[in-house]
């Protein structure tokens, strides 16, 4: 139980702060890279609901502790939400092929990034120029979802390995 | 089939026990939650940063010893420029103290320095702040004002044992009280007009009408002193243009900000002293 729950914990995390690295780059460009659907999509589509709801769980939280959102949990729900809903639908799809992978991770990052802007954007004094930016940011982080997906699923896939999760077992007993 | 029913519903059932159990947590725990896992991460972006650090260091090692030489001779020469301007200051403050004696006036507010390196930025459309490795171990208060060469950086929004999270000017949470340069009528200022690939922009509201401001001709806005937050006189950005608000009683403009606000990677922040 633990392993199913905390390697892909490790690894969700792993990703969001070498995220959080590129975006420390970025910030004099006025340019910003958003990546939570990334993080949820392996979970959700692989492994079983409470092992990947947990991690998901988890990573909201670690991602809330250090970003200032409309309310302290915002990311957790949200992703959760997300994952679930993934979760619901992975059957309908061949999930084990990697472009399926992609596609839901881009549709999950434009559902996150749709959400939070929403939340988000309470107080903002010009929200035009403020929806303008979002529009470009939001480009920018469907475009590096697009490229480093397949690289992420399959770092999640052998760390799961590594630690022995079997992700065939996996599949047939969620089935 | 009313199992299959059900294990079709159970993750929108587990959803929402996940959910309501989030909802019923009290604020306690949930505070302790908060503090644990940012104390858990703390050290990622501190360390990536001191690696930064070694990056840059052994970079400036490649330079050749004539250019030390002559960066050295630089430096002294603005060394005794700045020897100068602080002598000048301290016989000011000495003043400044001598006349409040003599006038039985309240003492001005006294601040120590506290120069922090930035170990994160994250400057998204939602928010804006940066991460110093420094915080309670260094008497870090919350809403202390952090500052740098160009002006206000922004203000001191959580405070945690090695590290602080501060709210940049240009992030829309952020309100000021401030005053144009040669006026010393209040203003609000707000940050948060943040365009995509261009420096940061913030607001400026309630200005009287009979102040003018253009992208020709811009005025400096600075820090009031109102509020007791920041001390007065602090650049916040240049007032480029102001338009009559829509219920034609005040102005508001744009303010733009510094763009080295971006490139931040050392800061002070202003800690108060001597206060009751």
């Amino acid at each position: 139980m633990f392993r199913r729950c905390l390697i892909p914990f490790a690894t969700m995390l792993g990703g969001w702060w070498l995220v959080a690295e590129l975006n420390d780059f970025l910030a004099p460009h006025a340019a910003y890279l958003f990546v939570g659907g990334l993080l949820v999509t392996f979970a959700a589509l692989h492994l079983r609901l409470v092992h990947g709801l947990a991690a998901t769980v988890l990573t909201g939280l670690a991602i809330d502790a250090v970003q200032p959102g409309p309310f302290f949990g915002v990311h957790l729900v949200l992703f959760a939400v997300v994952h679930v809903l993934i979760f619901h639908l992975r059957t309908r799809f061949p999930r084990e092929e990697t472009s399926v992978g992609v596609v839901t991770a881009l549709f999950a990052n434009l559902a996150l990034f749709l959400g939070l802007s929403v939340l988000a954007l309470g107080g903002e004094p010009a929200p035009a120029v403020a929806w303008l930016r979002l529009l470009a940011d939001l480009v920018w982080s469907q475009l590096f979802v697009a490229a480093v997906a397949p690289w992420f699923f399959a770092l999640q896939q052998r760390a799961l390995e590594l630690g022995r999760v079997n992700l065939v077992a996996e599949h047939r007993r969620s089935l | 089939m009313p199992s299959h029913r059900f294990d079709q519903a159970k993750p929108f059932v587990l959803l929402g026990i996940v959910l309501l159990g989030w909802l019923v947590l009290p604020v306690a725990v949930k505070s302790v939650l908060r503090v644990s896992f940012f104390e858990l991460q703390a050290p990622i972006p501190a360390a990536a940063s001191y690696v930064r650090e070694l990056q840059e260091y052994w970079a400036e090692r490649a330079h050749t010893r004539n250019a030390l030489i002559e960066a050295g001779r630089d430096l002294q020469r603005v060394y005794a420029g700045y020897e100068f301007q602080a002598q000048q200051a301290q016989t000011l403050q000495a003043e400044v103290d001598r006349l409040e004696k003599l006038l039985n006036l309240p003492s001005d507010s006294h601040y120590r320095f506290e120069t922090a390196r930035v170990a994160q930025r994250d400057f998204s459309g939602w928010w804006q702040q940066l991460l110093i490795r420094k915080g309670a171990n260094y008497g870090i208060p919350v809403g202390a004002p952090v500052v740098y060469a160009g002006g206000v950086v922004g203000r001191v929004r959580e405070v945690h044992a090695y590290t602080a999270v501060v709210d940049l000017v240009s992030s829309p949470r952020l309100r000021l009280a401030a005053t144009f340069e040669d006026d010393s009528r209040p203003v609000s200022y707000q940050g948060g007009e943040n365009p995509p690939l261009a420096p940061a922009h913030g607001v400026v509201a309630f200005v009287p009408l009979d102040v003018f401001a253009s992208a020709t001709a811009p005025k400096r806005l600075v820090t009031s002193g109102l509020g007791g937050v920041f001390p007065s006189g602090l650049t916040i950005g240049m007032v480029t243009g102001l338009q009559p608000s829509a219920d034609g009683l005040f102005k508001s403009g744009e303010v733009a900000l510094d763009p080295r606000l971006s490139e931040l990677t050392e800061v002070t922040v202003l800690v108060p002293v001597g206060l009751p």
